[in-house]
């Protein structure tokens, strides 16, 4: 049972930083229909955006007291406007002129920019593993036999907020309410006097702001980085937006913790490397019985 | 661009190697000084990326064994030259990089022999290919038994099964794992935990690591296989741990999990507990990767501790001399490969009296090596390919450095 709970908080941890990798998958893919395969990456650079604002900051180690506030603070909004700006960047560059062309060429684009982001952090920072500082201090919190270390609840509590804020926005604001516009029908929402191309580049200024916080809190839960993180991470995170239903903030949401919990549990219970096997095979079955996700259809407003 | 002009500055040198041979026998005039016949020695290595680490010293030996041979009196004009390629891709050893590459070497007809590569699992994607061409390769580090023995090897060489042309210096990982597990025991250590990465060298270690442990007295808890490129081993590690083992046991390199896994350690509360592992873990990046976890890890090495071996005083004191830097453990494997390949072409030149011998040739001369000194210890090769001396070194990660502990020569 101890070790069930332990998995569980672990499980937890790692979802949470699917599921705020997935919400840029979903909100993209909610808007113009674009599965942004270069999601992954801008997650990635996250992580080195974070660990170059650190270096700059001077920080090698573990903050404490009011600094580690005031540090976690600079860093996550630093890495999530500057992922934002690249995401915008890319959406500008990369996608905007393909918008009205055959649904491949995009997705063909996005895998190129997928490359390039990868190029470009593999020059930036070299192909090894980069050494992340742990920022977090450590008082473990200890439940029993459960320990829960305090970066773990960063995250989990991190992916939660940032989904209500997100969740807020959508449905509750003006802006929100152009995205959804847009999201329905395009042409319908230009008529309507809402400049869907603002629209469009702030779903992926959202969407890849979102992916810099889950870099920042990747590198400090694992304590180091890679330029090819994007990869897996990124297909995970997909693979959660389609669990949830694509489209769908809550469920890309629950498709995350969902994925973290099924890699988790089938590597303590079964085996690791049947994790990959048991991740896939539940979406299969998801996919066959609710093809849409767990949560697509009874949401029909995707954003 | 770059790579164009290399290529074709390769051709041209080939171009001008093959000429020479030809008008030499016709003519029966020796070739001018000017039109030097050059003999290349290929070097697969990996030298990008978390292999580099290890990869650079290797070549560096490589290097070093050529520069010697041409500083020396050679006959007829001739000149060795190294051509050195790099098998990692995005940072990791790739085996149809590898591939690749040796069949840039077979493409060149001055490569007469070739040194690497360093990972088994490069090997196995290479052998069939070398084997074809008739191309003798001579490894300073890959330790997967299934290489040189058993039927495994006999399916790698799909063209000529008699006819061998992969060769290596250092020893193989049954007796690698075994001493690994010999180690672990003297060490007091008794519940081992195994985790490989499924690769062709850390699971071939891995699995001679579990049946040795257990036959002597240790008892394994579990054995478990990582993916490439995984990040998250808090999973993993919660399950290990919630074994209490005293040892974890990797089969694998740094570069495919063995760093990131030493250093989650620390997140599971197994910060104390102790981590064994083979030649895949012996390098710099290791330690740079994990940090102050790196402390209280083991490894064992397939090649003497080059400081500590009477033989390899004067290549040490010339690689220092060159490379301003300590030989990395594989540089001395690495020089004795070249000079062999080196004089396995000398005694082709002179047995044909002037004339270049072909691959076939040094291949067999290579095949034919006995007591020939090196560094490491006189080496010669047995029926298999394997070395007939060897070596094998303990080293023990201590406040941040890597020491030395001890060695074992399985000849004795």
């Amino acid at each position: 049972m101890d070790v069930f709970l332990q998995q569980l908080i672990n499980g937890l941890s790692l979802g949470g930083i699917y599921a705020l990798i997935a919400l840029g998958y979903t909100m993209v893919y909610g808007i113009i229909e674009l599965i942004n395969f270069a999601h992954g990456d801008v997650y990635t650079l996250g992580t080195f955006f974070s660990l170059a604002i650190l270096t700059l900051l001077g920080v090698t180690g573990v903050v404490t007291g009011p600094a580690l506030i005031l540090v976690v603070a600079v860093t996550i909004i630093g890495a999530m406007i500057l992922c934002g700006l690249t995401g915008v960047i890319i959406e500008r560059l990369a996608y905007r002129r393909l918008r009205n062309a055959p649904k491949l060429a995009p997705l063909i684009t996005a895998i190129g920019m997928s490359f390039i982001l990868e190029n470009l952090m593999l020059y930036w920072r070299g192909p090894s593993p980069v050494s992340f500082p742990a920022v977090i201090p450590n008082p473990d919190v200890v439940l029993g036999s459960v320990t829960i270390q305090t970066k773990q609840i960063m995250v989990i509590v991190l992916a939660i907020v940032l989904m209500l804020v997100l969740q807020v926005f959508v449905y509750n604001t003006k802006l929100g309410k152009a995205m959804r516009a847009t999201a329905q029908d395009k042409d319908a929402a230009q008529l309507m006097g809402i400049n869907i191309n603002t629209t469009i580049a702030l779903t992926f200024l959202i969407g890849s702001a979102l992916a810099g916080a889950a870099g920042f809190v990747s590198g400090v839960y694992y304590g180091s980085t890679w330029f090819l993180n994007g990869f897996a991470a990124g297909l995970k995170a997909f693979t959660a937006a389609v669990l949830g239903g694509i489209g769908n903030l809550a469920g890309a949401m629950l498709g995350g913790f969902l994925i973290g919990l099924t890699e988790a549990m089938t590597t303590q219970f079964i085996s690791d490397q049947w994790s990959n096997v048991v991740v896939f095979t539940v979406l299969v079955l998801v996919l066959i019985f609710r093809p849409s996700g767990l949560l697509g259809e009874s949401l029909p407003n995707k954003v | 661009m770059i790579s164009s002009q290399r290529r074709s500055g390769a051709f041209a040198a080939a171009l001008a190697a093959t000429l020479g041979i030809v008008f030499g026998s016709i003519l029966t005039v020796p070739a001018p000084a000017a039109a030097a016949t050059v003999v290349k020695i290929g070097a697969d290595l990996p030298v990008s990326g978390a292999d580099a680490t290890n990869g650079i010293p290797t070549r560096n030996g490589v290097i070093l064994a050529v520069d010697q041979a041409n500083a020396k009196p050679l006959p007829g004009g001739l000149k060795f030259e190294v051509s050195a390629l790099d098998d990692a891709v995005q940072g990791v050893h790739d085996p149809a990089q590898g591939a690749q590459n040796v069949k840039t070497f077979i493409a060149d007809s001055a490569v007469l022999g070739m040194v690497g590569p360093f990972n088994s699992n490069v090997a196995k994607a290479e052998i069939p290919l070398t084997n074809d061409a008739g191309l003798v390769q001579i490894s300073p580090s890959n330790t997967n038994t299934g290489l040189t023995k058993g039927d495994d090897a006999k399916k790698l060489r799909t063209s000529h099964p008699d006819v061998n042309t992969y060769f290596r210096v250092c020893t193989t990982d049954d007796r690698q794992g075994a001493a690994g597990a010999t180690f672990a025991r003297k060490l007091g250590l008794k519940k081992a935990f195994i985790i490989d990465d499924n690769e062709t060298y850390g699971k071939g270690l891995a699995d001679v690591f579990e049946s040795d442990f257990k036959r002597q007295g240790g008892s394994v808890l579990g054995h478990e296989h990582i993916t490439k490129g995984q990040q998250d081993f808090k999973a993993l590690l919660t399950k290990v741990h919630s074994g209490s083992p005293d040892m974890i046991f990797f089969g694998g390199t740094t570069a495919s999990g063995g760093g990131l896994l030493r250093k989650q350690m620390a997140d599971v509360g197994m910060r104390d507990t102790k981590y064994v592992g083979g030649d895949g873990i012996s390098d710099e990046e290791f330690i740079k990767e994990t940090g102050d976890m790196a402390n209280n890890s083991y490894y064992t090495v397939a090649a003497p501790e080059t400081s500590k071996l009477p033989s390899a005083k004067a290549f040490v004191a010339a690689y220092q001399q060159k490379f301003h830097s300590n030989p990395g453990p594989y540089s001395a494997n690495a020089y004795a490969a070249a000079q062999i390949i080196i004089a396995a072409v000398l005694k082709g030149v002179k047995d044909g009296g002037g004339k270049l011998p072909t691959r076939l040739e040094v291949r067999q001369n290579v095949a034919a090596t006995q007591n020939f000194d090196t560094p490491i210890g006189k080496i010669g090769f047995d029926k298999n390919g394997d070395t007939t001396a060897p070596i094998l070194s303990f080293y023990a990660i201590k406040d941040g450095k890597a020491q030395f502990i001890s060695q074992l020569n399985l000849k004795d």
